[in-house]
């Protein structure tokens, strides 16, 4: 598991490469853990190639929920394979969550 | 025995026949009879102390000796003794009277002489056979037959001319002075018991000579008349007996002064071999560290020392970190800051004249030499060693070497026992595991409702001792039944602990409400109960842990269900009627993921009505994401779907089991990575079928 950060003026992008698992989870959490990143307006996660994601991988995104949403922060994913979007919808994220198809989407939203 | 005694009597009789008894004894006896009888008292002595037990026992060399000189030995002085017996006795009468009391002693001494000899030979044979080769003791057999031939000749009465018979004589002997040089066993004695052993061989040494003489000086006595003892075979095992202890003695008397440094490598041995055995008698650190110190000052024989531990590393406590021997801890401390005052190397050195050393200039030290070394262990260094010597330059390389020894030996024992200590830890923490599986394991329905409205089967493997899945049954007044399946995210003792809430939960939500004022309002239903479930949740648990559930409410009167779906995996379903698998597509968000009232808003009851041959599959993601194949390959719905196709119409037990086996041939050769559950439930006939 692999996270790139992409920083722009007022939008963050993750690049999430690899299987998010209990042992990657880690390194995601310290990533959205940074005390700076709720100064962006916006949070992009690509999923492009984002293989798999297991329940402790999704309990990182659930633990910082609440968080972004109170400081303003829009999380957005994209660009999520299917398997990986089943999971999210399975567990009723995508009700919860903004997932959407492309990038340009999500500069969009 | 008898035999050997038996040919003594003939040889004694023989001998007095040619003595002034001769005429008792019906004249003169022929020589042969004196040769036979010779012979095969020999022979039998010889045989008879073959065949006898080893006379060493273990490593009892001084015992050994000392049985050879108090027995044999003294037969040397009981020969004197007749012999002088002999001579006055021959002073006082006339020479006619005492040719018989000659010979008589003269046969006994002879007696005495071979049996002596005999026990000799096979003593030194212990000796020489000593932690031998095969080969040494094939050559040693080889010695005993040559011997053996000598003294058979003699008896068939092959005389072989001179200049044969001494080479052959000359040749044999070579042969023992070869095999005398076998004093391996010398090398076992210690200090003080070579000095006995010297004394004791020179006693032997003095035994055969006394015998030796006696036999020379007899040997001229015009008065001895049969019969001879030059005779090859006891010339050798005289010569062999005689030369064995003195070399024996020769070897044991040069070999006293390096005795103090074979004596010294032997205590090294030992040392390193208690160090070694500590750890098996499960003795503590503290211990280790003691040993360790008695044995390097013992060894290097230093007249002081100190040890300086770690005590974040040697597992001792901080009172016990420095460990003095016969030194005042203020002397180590001024050295210690003497030492660490100056840039030293951090490993092993050696100080020999510490007056003469940078930051010692000029001091006059008490002690002069100074050898200091590390315990070295794997990551980090254990302490520091420290020995000193009154005189200077007595320190050396080898001093170091064979302390470097111990102090890797005292380390791994350290280790060890550190070892042994967490394995133990491990142990122990493998049998709490062991007991909250058992714990968890009565958490599970045993006993699965039954009924003729529906069959139940039910599958649950936990990936780890204990897992976070679960599932339950309640029965409901008015013939209803509660399932419940849920999955704790995440594995093992934290999602243990959730589960086992959950199902309290479960059992504490699922009260009859007795302010209710209709029928339907007495349990939850299952939204009502997931939003409940989730406030009950909101406090202990952690924020990133969700649970995922779904609650079914079967009625059997009506033939229908309610259920709710918080986030769990999509419910796969066979409808008889339509002859269709299909799964329920429904909302619901997991539980612990919002933690607030709005939560009731993402959860939604499904009712349905079903018919008898409906068949209901409940799972966890454990089932659908199962891997196989390459290891990335998961299980999945649709696989899971097919087999459903494929056995709706058998018995509820065996189209789990035949979903199980064919889960088990996908997953095949891969390790479970997470908690598996399945549950097949089958309607049946609203009625039960009257009896025929």
């Amino acid at each position: 598991m692999k996270v790139t950060a992409q920083p722009s003026a007022d939008t963050l992008t993750l690049l999430l490469d690899g299987e998010l698992d209990a042992s990657s989870a880690i390194v995601l959490d310290t990533e959205l853990a940074k005390p700076d990143i709720l100064n962006y307006r916006k949070v992009l996660i690509d999923c492009a190639k984002l293989s798999y994601i297991s329940s402790a991988g999704l309990g990182v995104f659930i633990s910082h929920l609440q968080r972004f949403q109170d400081a303003n922060v829009k999380l957005v994913f994209f660009n999520m394979q299917e398997k990986v979007f089943n999971v999210f919808e399975i567990l009723g994220l995508d009700a919860l969550m903004t997932i959407v198809p492309s990038a340009a989407e999500a500069e969009a939203a | 025995m008898p035999l050997t005694a038996l040919s003594w009597l003939l040889l004694l009789l023989s001998a007095l026949s040619h003595s002034g008894a001769g005429p008792w004894l019906g004249g003169s006896w022929p020589q042969w009879t004196t040769q036979l009888a010779q012979g095969a008292f020999v022979l039998g002595a010889f045989l008879y102390y073959r065949y006898q037990p080893s006379p060493l026992q273990g490593q009892a060399f001084i015992r050994l000796l000392r049985r050879l000189l108090t027995g044999p030995g003294l037969l040397a002085l009981g020969c004197i003794g007749l012999h002088l017996l002999e001579r006055l006795l021959s002073q006082d009468s006339g020479l006619n009277s005492n040719s018989i009391l000659f010979t008589s002693i003269y046969t006994l001494n002879l007696g005495l002489f071979v049996i002596f000899l005999a026990r000799t030979n096979y003593a030194w044979r212990a000796l020489v056979l000593f932690r031998s080769s095969a080969r040494l003791q094939r050559e040693w057999t080889i010695f005993e037959v040559l011997l053996g031939a000598t003294l058979l000749f003699r008896l068939v009465g092959v005389n072989p001319p001179n200049y044969l018979a001494i080479p052959i004589v000359v040749l044999l002997g070579l042969y023992g002075i070869y095999l005398s040089g076998h004093q391996k066993w010398v090398a076992y004695l210690s200090q003080r018991e070579k000095w006995r052993a010297v004394l004791l061989q020179a006693g032997l040494l003095f035994s055969v000579l006394v015998f030796v003489q006696y036999f020379r000086v007899t040997q001229v006595d015009p008065q001895l008349i049969a019969p001879q003892p030059q005779h090859a075979f006891l010339l050798l095992t005289a010569f062999f007996s005689a030369f064995y202890a003195l070399m024996g003695l020769l070897v044991t008397f040069f070999n006293m002064p390096i005795a103090d440094v074979i004596e010294q490598r032997r205590n090294e041995i030992l040392r390193l071999q208690r160090l070694t055995q500590i750890i098996q008698r499960g003795q503590t650190t503290a211990e280790v560290y003691h040993i360790l110190l008695e044995s390097a000052v013992q060894t290097v024989q230093a007249d002081a020392a100190w040890l300086d531990l770690d005590p974040s590393h040697a597992g001792i406590d901080a009172a016990d970190a420095t460990q003095y021997y016969n030194l005042p801890p203020a002397l180590a401390d001024a050295m210690r800051t003497r030492l660490q005052g100056h840039d030293l190397p951090e490993g092993e050195f050696i100080t020999n004249d510490l007056n003469a050393r940078v930051g010692f200039e000029g001091t006059s030290q008490h002690y002069r030499s100074l050898l200091q070394l590390p315990l070295r262990g794997l990551h980090f260094n254990y302490g520091m060693l420290y020995l000193l010597k009154l005189e200077p330059h007595t320190f050396d390389r080898e001093d170091l070497s064979i302390l470097q020894t111990f102090t890797s030996q005292a380390v791994l024992s350290i280790e060890n026992l550190e070892l042994v200590r967490t394995s133990l830890a491990n142990q122990r923490t493998q049998e709490e595991l062991k007991i909250a599986s058992q714990v968890q394991d009565s958490l599970i329905p045993k006993n699965l409702p039954t009924d003729n409205w529906f069959e139940i089967s039910s599958h649950s493997l936990a990936a780890k001792e204990v897992g976070g899945d679960f599932y339950d049954f309640l029965h409901l007044p008015g013939r209803r039944l509660a399932v419940i399946i849920g999955d704790v995210s995440g594995k093992g003792v934290t999602a243990a602990f959730h589960m086992a809430q959950m199902k309290g939960i479960f059992h504490s939500l699922m009260q009859e409400n007795p302010l209710a004022k209709n029928e339907r309002d007495k349990f939850p239903v299952p939204s009502r109960f997931m939003a409940q479930a989730n406030t009950a949740l909101t406090h202990c648990l952690e924020k990133s842990s969700f649970i995922t559930s779904s609650l079914y409410i079967i009625d059997y009167e009506q033939g229908g269900f309610v259920f709710a779906r918080a986030g769990h995996c999509h419910t796969l379903y066979y409808h008889a009627l339509r002859e269709e698998v299909f799964y329920f597509e429904s909302q619901g968000l997991g539980l612990g993921i919002i933690r607030n009232e709005s939560y009731e808003k993402h959860i939604k009851n499904q009712f349905y009505d079903y018919s008898p041959g409906d068949v209901m599959v409940i799972y966890t993601d454990g089932i659908v994401e199962a891997r196989g194949g390459d290891g990335t390959d998961e299980y999945g719905e649709d696989r899971l779907k097919l087999r459903l196709e494929e056995s709706y119409f058998q018995e509820a037990e065996d189209i789990k089991n035949f979903i199980l086996d064919d889960l088990n041939g996908f997953t095949h050769g891969h390790p479970i990575h997470d908690d598996q559950t399945l549950l097949v439930i089958k309607f049946k006939s609203a009625q039960p079928l009257p009896l025929a």
